[in-house]
């Protein structure tokens, strides 16, 4: 747990958003591939709620705990269209989702970046 | 684990390669679309037809995508009346490829529609990489 909560949820998020960028560029890498379902990550409020239950590791052997968002998690939910060959990505879908990850990326950022600012302040 | 943003370019690179793997195969189909066989009567260049499959990557646990198969069409190939041809069997038939150009400009399409996703991809990703290495800038 990091003493400034903001900067780890912050990570936390950013961790989440990329995870999802890999899922969605998975989905866009099959594209053209028969039978493939796209994949999404559990939604980021899911993962908050989950803090806080991690396992503790003493040792290299122990097991770890739940870390990080799970990959594959939702498997072809409300998919606007599924071609002959049994294939259901929209590349206009994922595309819009990719714009999403990047869009709230750059608000993760620019908050942490305002925030830092405003630490820098107070300390000089 | 790898950083979930390298793999990310990693499946887009794979994408890309698969995609243009595609377009070679429609670029052969085309460049042998009046090839025909060497003896009287042999068949014609057959077309052929490309198959992706999903790859689990177990080093990195991302799902790649690969060029599964690369196979050939059987379909029945087209056939002319060409007594002067040196291809032509003793009627005079002479057994072209079974390429349908139409289907071969609307295959290369979507190869390049595919190929332009996920370049988007990779844009998209290093943007991400950018904006966090942008955090470390000295805001002045």
């Amino acid at each position: 747990m990091s003493q400034i909560h903001l900067f780890a949820v912050s990570a936390q998020q950013a961790q989440w958003l990329s995870m999802r960028q890999t899922a969605i560029s998975g989905n866009i890498a099959n594209a053209n591939t028969p039978g493939y379902k796209p994949v999404d990550v559990e939604p980021f409020e899911r993962i908050l709620d989950n803090t806080g239950l991690g396992l503790e590791t003493s040792a290299a052997s122990h097991l770890h705990g739940a870390g990080g968002p799970r990959q594959t998690a939702r498997k072809g939910e409300g998919s606007w269209q599924v071609s002959p060959s049994g294939n259901a990505v929209s590349l206009e879908q994922e595309l819009i989702k990719a714009d999403e990850v990047n869009r709230a990326y750059a608000l993760n950022t620019g908050i942490v970046k305002a925030f830092h600012r405003m630490l820098m302040m107070s300390v000089k | 684990m790898v950083d979930p943003l390298q793999a990310s370019l990693r499946i887009a690179a794979s994408g890309l390669e698969a995609q243009s793997t595609r377009l070679r195969v429609v670029a052969e189909n085309l460049a042998n679309a009046q090839s025909t066989g060497p003896t009287p009567g042999s068949d014609p260049y057959t077309r052929k037809t490309v198959t992706f499959a999903n790859a689990l990557d177990r080093a990195s646990e991302t799902n790649l995508v690969k060029v599964d198969d690369i196979g050939l069409d059987r379909s029945p190939f087209r056939v002319e009346y060409q007594p002067g041809h040196p291809a032509a069997d003793e009627k005079g038939y002479v057994k072209l490829p079974n390429i349908d150009m139409a289907v071969e400009m609307a295959d290369m399409r979507e190869a390049n529609r595919s190929y332009e996703a996920n370049l988007q991809i990779i844009k998209r990703t290093r943007e991400l990489l950018s904006m966090t290495i942008d955090l470390l800038r000295n805001p002045g």
